[in-house]
């Protein structure tokens, strides 16, 4: 019966109730403003679109920050300027769904290692971004490998590990003003041998894979709780409401009830199948939704599981045997996920790493090579997906890019030759139409920490 | 009787030897021999598993194998793995490559595990042999690392304790002027044991006993038989180093104690390129990694192959130990920032050959073990897998653990999946 009531009540807050409010305004909104930018025509670009399309000798426009039109012979005009792309190569912007630039920066150093709020199994409290170091010198060696945005979460050594942030790769000395506008927030979670090792190595819960269980359901019905609490409340007429005392405000409680109310997604660091399965059972139980796995070595194993409840895996492309949950590696896992359900899974090729995100099309292209090795056809312009379209869905952002199509913000990349060879290197990266990188005009930002640290008069990488 | 069964005895041998004597001919092959700089069209004669002639003419042999073009490199050799002595990275139980007695004589050459899982998915992607290296010891230098062949023979193929490991950098823990110094007098003590010195466990042991650094680090006989080693055998000896300052440093004490020596890391070589190439010390350095992730790497950047290669530098790739084989994606991203793809070529194979005095490997010229890879398309293409691997002339096969797992999850899928293969 009390089951019922608390579905029942989360069934009002998910439906009828669409904006509860326990902060008078959110806090930590974006201030992100582009680069100046330039109103732009591509020419007879090759281009791979992000939606599985790929099209040759392609004229692309792009204006006041948003992809404009892409066809064939496009009418140009003295206001665009014009960039010839015969012989190259245009994707959609790089975006990585598993980053931890800024919170643990380059250096590696105590000083700044700040991903992981180790003090307790549950702190769904704390927030990636508040982590950021924005002067982190991996910011502009990802652009270069054209990343565009990159989704920055905590990490793995709790239960329940806090907020995670997507942002754009545009280094400001703010993480205001590189936060996505709009994205929505993102919980991370993580299963099996990392948080049972922190905590069974101090003797305390969770100290096995049965603990962890036990540990988000116990979160969870806190959460359920405290949104009760709140929905009634909100429900209270003015004048019941001027008498009542409003539920205090709890942080932890805050982020796990918008995850109950679907207003932040959930990004699930799970390496075994069973613990995925297991996983997807916990949040049925409690009614909320994983958006994706991350790390998933063994997602091939339950492939059509992940497709039938929708949830992405971000995966890849050949790490493992760093840990046993990472043992059975099969290099086909990527596409493996992605045709599962006739083809309908949802595949991403994520980093978590500081090199990876510089180069994460090679790392789609090694996946891409061993799925057609297994005996599956898929097209290049399909694994373009992979590193675009399917993370921005999971960040909750393909609304506004992940793809070249027509009104979408202009995140694009000019690739010097097919971004799935070794050889190919991004020659201009445009964020909002602005461009962020230019390889030959040496166009490319420098943090603070960059200047003048080797050599005073000089920056740090001359290249 | 006795002497039928001799003569029948005789003949299996002669049997068994004439199987494995059964010559191949690789024909039609884009060769890059791990020494020149541009291929060549030709054709490669195996036979007792050695490469005996390299030709752009036919040659005949009990086995042709035409690959259509297609490029045949020499097997990659990784320089600097934990192949064989580790499984799984966090499990201890798995990790054979630290001892809580031995310091610089450690070795880890019987730990060699030829059954690991490592081998078969390093050489199906090419890697044909690796060096094996202990984790630091509580010494700045010592440790001893040894050659594998990876073919997965439990009669294992090695060159046991042939390098010596070393590292000199911030450490967090006491200066590295400290590190200097200590190394400094560990080299001048190795210069200074003579052959009787170590004749008898019962001489070492007097050694030890008159010796204050052999006191202070505790060293055991096998310690000072490794010191010895490395001042009189020309032993191969790996510094993980970064920094420039550093790597000046040991250039110093390369020249002063006639050191075979060798960097591993070099984040920040290219600000002393000329140097190091002047004092002709090879470098291993991971290609990929550009991140100035400590303060002794604050030079990194993706150009330091090419700008190496152009101060005429000598290079050895090197990545991890699971995925060694990434080694050559490195090489890849290497030639797309200026480096040339015959340099490249030559870092994963013949330079690391001619760094560790392995005399029979890393090239393809008449004489070799035929450790030999034919690639489905251009091997510095993380895409391109190799078609066939051999290793001392014998034709691999490629199936992996992971192989065999991307199968069970994908074929005969209407059985139960604990009963398919």
């Amino acid at each position: 019966m009390h089951t019922t009531n608390i579905k029942l009540i989360l069934l009002i807050a998910l439906t009828s109730i669409s904006n509860i409010s326990y902060a008078e305004k959110a806090p930590f909104e974006s201030s992100y403003e582009p680069l100046p930018y330039t109103n732009t025509i591509f020419r007879n670009a090759n281009i791979y679109d992000g939606e599985g399309n790929e099209f040759s000798e392609t004229d692309l426009l792009i204006k006041d920050g948003k992809i404009i039109a892409m066809g064939a012979d496009l009418p140009g005009s003295s206001e665009f300027i014009e960039v010839d792309a015969s012989g190259k190569w245009i994707t959609p912007g790089i975006i990585d769904i598993h980053s931890h630039m800024g919170v643990y920066s380059a250096p590696s150093v105590s000083s700044s290692s700040d991903g992981n709020e180790s003090t307790s199994p549950v702190t769904a409290d704390v927030w990636a971004e508040h982590s950021i170091w924005t002067q982190d010198p991996q910011f502009a060696l990802a652009l270069k490998g054209g990343v565009t945005t990159f989704h920055v979460l905590p990490g793995s050594a709790n239960l329940i590990g806090g907020r995670g942030v997507t942002a754009k790769n545009v280094q400001r000395n703010t993480i205001n003003s590189m936060k996505f506008p709009n994205a929505p927030h993102t919980l991370k979670m993580a299963c099996g041998e990392n948080p049972k090792r922190v905590y069974g190595n101090r003797k305390q819960a969770p100290s096995t894979r049965m603990g962890n269980i036990a540990g988000y359901r116990k979160a969870w019905i806190e959460a359920e709780s405290y949104l009760s609490r709140l929905v009634e409340y909100d429900s209270k007429s003015d004048e019941a409401k001027e008498i009542g005392y409003k539920p205090k405000r709890d942080l932890e409680l805050e982020t796990l009830a918008g995850v109950l109310r679907g207003e932040i997604l959930v990004h699930n660091h799970c390496y075994r199948a069973d613990e995925m399965a297991m996983m997807i059972d916990v949040a049925k139980e409690f009614n909320y939704k994983i958006t994706a796995f991350h790390h998933a070595v063994e997602a091939y194993k339950i492939a059509d599981l992940l497709a039938e409840n929708n949830i992405c895996a971000a995966l890849w492309a050949d790490w493992w045997g760093f840990k046993h949950e990472a043992y059975d590696m099969v290099q086909a896992n990527v596409a493996i996920v992605d045709q599962a359900k006739n083809g309908t899974g949802c595949a991403i090729v994520h980093s978590d790493s500081e090199i990876g995100i510089q180069h994460l099309n090679q790392e789609a292209s090694k996946a891409l090579s061993a799925g057609i090795k297994a005996g599956y056809n898929i097209s290049k312009a399909r694994a373009m997906n992979w590193i675009t379209s399917n993370p921005a869905k999971a960040a909750g952002i393909y609304k506004e890019t992940g793809s070249l199509k027509v009104g979408k913000n202009a995140d694009v990349v000019l690739w010097s030759k097919n971004p799935f060879s070794v050889y190919a290197l991004a020659e201009k990266v445009y964020i909002d139409g602005a461009i962020a990188f230019d390889k030959n005009k040496e166009l490319l930002p420098h943090s603070d920490f960059d200047i003048g640290i080797l050599n005073p008069t000089k920056n740090r990488i001359q290249e | 009787m006795i002497n039928k069964n001799i003569f029948f005895l005789a003949l299996l041998i002669v049997g068994a030897n004439s199987i494995i004597a059964q010559s191949i001919v690789i024909k039609n092959a884009t060769i890059y021999n791990g020494l020149d700089n541009s291929p060549f069209t030709g054709n490669i004669l195996i036979e007792d598993g050695l490469i005996k002639k390299v030709s752009e003419s036919l040659i005949q042999g009990d086995k042709v194998i035409d690959v259509n073009g297609k490029i045949v490199t020499p097997g990659f050799i990784a320089p600097g793995t934990e192949i064989g002595i580790v499984e799984i990275g966090s499990l201890s139980v798995t990790r054979d490559d630290e001892s809580n007695i031995y310091n610089i004589g450690f070795s880890i050459h019987d730990a060699f595990n030829p059954n690991s899982t490592l081998i078969p998915w390093n050489r199906s992607n090419g890697i044909t042999s690796a060096i094996t290296l202990p984790r630091n010891t509580s010494s700045p230098i010592g440790g001893l690392g040894s050659f594998f062949v990876l073919d997965s023979n439990l009669n294992v193929d090695s060159k046991q304790d042939m390098v010596m490991i070393g590292r000199i950098g911030g450490s967090g823990s006491s200066s590295r002027s400290e590190m200097l110094s200590l190394t400094d007098d560990i080299l001048s003590f190795a210069s200074s044991i003579s052959s009787k010195d170590i004749r008898t466990n019962l001489d070492i042991d007097s050694l030890i006993d008159s010796s204050s650094i052999a006191d202070y680090l505790e060293l055991k006989p096998r310690d000072i038989k490794a010191l010895y080693k490395l001042a009189n055998e020309n032993l191969p000896l790996i510094i993980k180093s970064n920094r420039a300052s550093d790597i000046l440093k040991l250039i110093e004490l390369k020249k002063k104690y006639n050191l075979n020596l060798i960097i591993m890391g070099a984040q920040e070589a290219t600000l002393v390129a000329n140097q190091i190439a002047d004092s002709k010390i090879p470098l291993i350095i991971n290609p990929i990694n550009n991140i100035p992730n400590s303060f002794d790497e604050l030079a990194a950047n993706k150009n330091l192959s090419s700008r190496l290669e152009n101060a005429g530098v000598l290079m050895m790739f090197n990545y991890g130990s699971h995925n060694s084989h990434l080694m050559r994606q490195g090489a890849g991203i290497a030639v797309a920032n200026g480096m040339s793809y015959g340099g490249a070529i030559r870092a994963l194979t013949s330079n690391v050959a001619s760094s560790f005095n392995l005399e029979n490997r890393g090239s393809i010229s008449p004489g070799k073990a035929a450790d030999l890879v034919i690639w489905e398309a251009d091997p510095l293409e993380p895409s391109s897998m190799p078609e066939k691997v051999f290793i001392n002339g014998i034709d691999m096969d490629l199936t992996t653990r992971s192989t065999r797992l991307r199968d069970r999850y994908t074929r005969n899928l209407d059985k139960p999946n604990t009963y398919r293969d």
